[in-house]
């Protein structure tokens, strides 16, 4: 019996060493890491891709996939998920667009009816999924439709444009001296905070990362700072730094803040958590509206960047580059796993491939079955470890 | 002497890794007779159900399955049927919205092509039922869901039973019927016996089994205690059977002698009923629901600071209910009044309850008292995230203090001595220490009620030892524990008093030292009428 499968100790080997060496989110950026390494070689791409201007568009470009990724992080974490955030950034985006257009309002005022209208659509989610127990593909399959027909309603169906000139800074650059003021507070974060921590943990006599992993850590931010200071040399993209500030606002959200750890809790077992008196209807609630706030945001940026909304194109399959995103970063669909961090790669994953085709001539087509194959990949991955996992 | 058996199972063994379910149980089963099995819970009954019915293959227990003479390799389900065996399950495997022809002839069609020829297939049902002398009073054409449970359970059988069958195996029957079509019931099996059907029929209602059965096989620790003719026995004699006879004098005489306390008890129940939860489209369910709408019907019961009290019950008996629903999770609603520490508690949510000072450990450990995906830390400060004292001041803004969490982790871990790191998987723990998971995450709230629900299950030896006397320490330290178990040795070890559950309601009432196995064993079957506190069980 045991004769027939063969190769399988040496693939469990094989398979342990993948999960002790890496985690998740470092294989997602060494996926990362190869494909920019291949680009950045290749004769075609030489001189081309690696370059800051190339860099920085690619990044503005995944900046709006990144924002809404980081919601749907958490809804996939919980279990859940929201397949309306394509035909929601349509309607968001056309409430700032006719407000902007039609009426004649500032920038402030449409973006923030935009803000507020995500706010009433994401509590609509959460009632329906949270309250109705209503299945959330069901729940957000119907505001897939509904989205973006109450957005060509409201427009009459019309394209809108242009934006007001106060609304273009969205889509605009920031100076090289706040740029670099921007990156070094990242950077000044991302060494102090571990470091607080370490000291905090010292001082209780608990075990700490080891000064290895904690000088790996520095260096590796360091190195994005200087690539940082580089692909923005000439200032970098609002959408870029947003995009940043939303990542790093969520991974803390995520990991520090009690939101985060229920997540985690209704997304692992939604019974256990009931019984810990945690408040799922909450949690679940919380969590749609975060989603719909960036997806909020992400068409504001998006109707700045084009100078207009088109509510019959803007966001169209939108939520499922963000799902993709989502799940090649290493979040577990069927929820109580997730890395934001991860999706931010997953998003970056997603822009490097079509951004190093373009280069290539190849066609759009091509990038899609390639997206296809890495989003496979990305999930047999995740079902093999899950499966040695249940093995140990 | 064998040739008249139609059933024999010989010498069965069977283990689940490092479980010894079977350690050579025999049954043997004269033709045209009502065999009665009866044990405790994890005696081995259920496996050796699905031995007989081929869940358990062949090949994965040792021992010989004899069918009319022959040894039989059941590889499956399909095996077990053709070899003449029919087991009716506990469950009703009826599909409620389809008609009882289309119940009895499901997977078996009369038709070509495909297609199904419905005149042949009500004549087909028609006959099935007539077999059985039910022709006239179940409509083939009706649906399923609008028969009684007990008709219900009729057309499982006629539906599992097919013409060659040789022996028939219920596995209790009558957990969900109502007094009426248990007689029922019982009329028609005893009619199937005069026309020579032999049946095996499994229940831990003894009543059942003195009014049906020719003999009874009682299974103890996975072995044939003893056979007994059911003319030349009593009810006691089974139940001692069942206890086994090697009861030592009471492990610890722990009945609190401390009077009463002045103080208001910290938990007190007058009156409880909690209603059943309606399963929308179950066909047996729906019906059950109306003939018993309640799973607890006038509970009362307290308990005091410092006082560990253990409910008994066979299963169904409502030992889960009356737990979940005093940590508020009712679902179908419940009425009666519940103090707690003297003051009127609204326990209409886990929240609700916590708040209250109750804290909840679940029967289903992996189901719903652990979250795998998480750390044992993490695991540990779940319910107190929120808790100001716990996890200070970062906790007012939502925020999770890292430090105070593995602080609070180190510290449990240490007391409840967890054998695994506080960053570690909490899967990766064994059994035990995982109870002790779910147990320390309670104990930063500084619980004033305990509610445990089979505490021990899947524990093995040593770490159940560790947490009776954790449970012990917090007792003396003065909190009220509450703990179903249907394991009897561990009432014995724990409690200083035992509630009895039958059929939802309390029917007897044990102080610690008169809590014998074999007393608590005859007031969970029923062997006894309801016994007061201290008196002597039977007669």
């Amino acid at each position: 019996m045991t004769q027939t499968v063969l190769p399988t100790p040496a693939l469990r080997t094989v398979r342990r060493h993948l999960e002790l060496r890496v985690s998740r989110t470092q294989r997602t950026a060494l996926v990362l890491l190869l494909l920019w390494t291949v680009l950045a070689l290749h004769p075609e791409t030489r001189g081309a891709f690696l370059t800051p201007g190339n860099l920085s568009n690619l990044t503005a470009q995944v900046a709006e996939i990144a924002i809404i990724g980081v919601g749907m992080t958490f809804v996939v974490l919980t279990g859940g998920i929201d397949l309306s955030v394509g035909a929601a950034m349509a309607f968001f985006g056309v409430i700032a667009a006719t407000l902007q257009i039609d009426h004649h309002q500032p920038a402030i005022v449409a973006i923030l009816a935009a803000l507020a209208a995500s706010v009433v659509l994401g509590l609509w989610h959460g009632l329906l999924v949270a309250t109705l127990k209503i299945p959330p593909f069901i729940a957000t399959l119907s505001g897939f439709l509904a989205y973006r027909g109450l957005a060509l309603l409201l427009s009459d169906a019309r394209g809108l444009s242009p934006m007001g000139a106060d609304f273009a800074f969205l889509g605009g650059r920031i100076s090289p001296v706040a740029t670099t003021a921007a990156c070094a507070l990242g950077l000044l974060l991302a060494i102090v905070i571990p470091l607080q921590r370490a000291r905090r943990r010292r001082a209780f006599a608990l075990p700490i990362e080891s000064a290895w992993s904690l000088w790996g850590r520095a260096v590796v931010v360091s190195l994005v700072f200087v690539a940082a200071l580089w692909i923005y040399g000439e200032g970098m993209p609002l959408p870029v730094l947003i995009a940043a500030a939303v990542t790093a606002v969520g991974a803390w959200l995520l990991h520090s803040s009690r939101l985060g750890r229920y997540a985690f809790a209704v997304g692992g077992n939604a019974e256990a958590a009931r019984l810990s008196g945690i408040p799922v209807t909450r949690v679940k609630a919380a969590v749609y509206v975060m989603t719909a706030v960036l997806t909020a945001v992400a068409a504001l940026i998006a109707a700045a960047r084009t100078n207009g909304v088109t509510p019959g194109n803007m966001g169209v399959i939108r939520e499922l580059h963000v799902i993709t995103a989502v799940v090649i970063g290493g979040t577990s669909l069927s929820g109580g796993r997730a890395t934001i961090v991860g999706t931010l790669f997953g998003a970056l994953i997603f822009g490097t491939l079509s951004n190093g085709m373009n280069l290539l001539n190849i066609n759009s087509n091509w990038q899609l079955i390639s997206t296809g194959i890495i989003l496979l990949g990305a999930s047999m991955l995740d079902s093999w470890s899950t499966r040695s996992e249940g093995q140990r | 002497m064998s040739a008249d058996l139609a059933l024999e199972l010989v010498a069965i063994d069977k283990r689940f890794g490092g479980v010894h379910a079977l350690r050579g149980a025999h049954l043997a089963v004269r033709r045209g007779e009502i065999m009665g099995v009866c044990g405790e819970n994890g005696a081995g009954k259920s496996t050796l159900l699905k031995i007989l019915s081929g869940v358990h293959p062949f090949g994965s227990y040792a021992g010989d399955v004899i069918v009319d003479g022959r040894v039989r390799q059941l590889h499956g389900p399909a095996d077990a049927r053709r070899a003449g065996i029919a087991v009716i399950h506990q469950e009703l495997t009826l599909v409620p919205e389809l008609s009882v022809a289309e119940n009895l002839m499901l997977g078996r069609e009369p038709g070509r092509f495909g297609m199904v020829d419905d005149a042949a297939l009500e004549r087909l049902a028609r006959a099935d039922l007539a077999r059985f002398g039910f022709a006239d009073e179940i409509d083939v054409t009706a649906p399923v869901m609008t028969l009684g449970i007990g008709m219900q359970q009729v057309v499982e059988i006629v539906r599992a039973l097919p013409q060659d069958a040789r022996v028939l195996v219920l596995d209790e029957p009558t957990a969900a019927l109502t007094a009426r079509e248990t007689a029922m019931l019982t009329r028609w099996l005893e009619a199937l016996r005069e026309r020579g059907t032999t049946c095996v029929y499994v229940s831990h209602k003894l009543d059942e089994v003195f009014a049906l059965c020719d003999r009874v096989t009682v299974l103890r620790d996975g072995r044939t205690a003893t056979v007994l003719d059911i003319r030349e026995t009593t009810p006691h004699e089974v139940v001692v059977a069942m206890v086994g006879r090697a009861v030592e004098g009471h492990a610890r005489a722990r009945s609190r002698s401390a009077p009463r306390a002045a103080k208001p008890p910290v938990l007190e129940v007058k009156n409880l009923h909690v209603n059943r939860v309606k399963t929308s489209g179950h066909a047996g369910r729906a019906h059950a629901d109306r003939a018993r709408p309640f799973v607890l019907s006038g509970v009362t019961l307290a308990v005091d600071a410092g006082e560990i009290v253990a409910v008994c019950g066979a299963m169904g008996s409502g030992r889960t209910a009356l737990l979940s629903s005093l940590f508020g999770c009712a679902r179908a609603g419940m009425s009666g009044s519940i103090f707690v520490g003297g003051a009127p508690a609204n326990l209409r949510s886990p929240i609700n309850a916590i708040r209250s000072g109750i804290a909840f450990l679940p029967e289903d450990r992996k189901g719903a008292g652990i979250v795998p995906e998480m750390t044992v830390g993490q695991n540990l400060a779940l319910p107190s995230l929120a808790s100001l004292d716990v996890m200070g001041p970062w906790a007012r803004v939502g925020l999770v203090d890292a430090v105070a969490e593995s602080r609070l982790a180190d510290r449990q871990i240490r007391s409840l001595r967890v054998h695994g790191e506080a960053s570690a998987l909490v899967v990766t723990l064994s059994g035990g220490n995982q109870q002790k998971v779910v147990l320390g995450k309670w104990l930063e709230r500084r619980p004033k009620l305990l509610l445990l629900d089979e505490p021990t299950r899947g524990v093995d030896v040593g770490a159940r030892e560790e947490i009776y006397t954790i449970l012990e320490d917090l007792a003396e330290s003065g909190v009220a524990i509450l703990v179903a178990s249907s394991d009897l040795n561990e009432v014995r070890r724990l409690a200083h008093r035992v509630l009895v559950l039958r059929d939802g309601r309390i029917t007897g009432e044990l102080d610690g030292v008169d809590a014998t196995e074999e007393a608590i064993a005859a007031l969970i079957t029923g062997a006894v009428g309801v016994a007061r506190a201290g008196s002597q069980v039977h007669a």
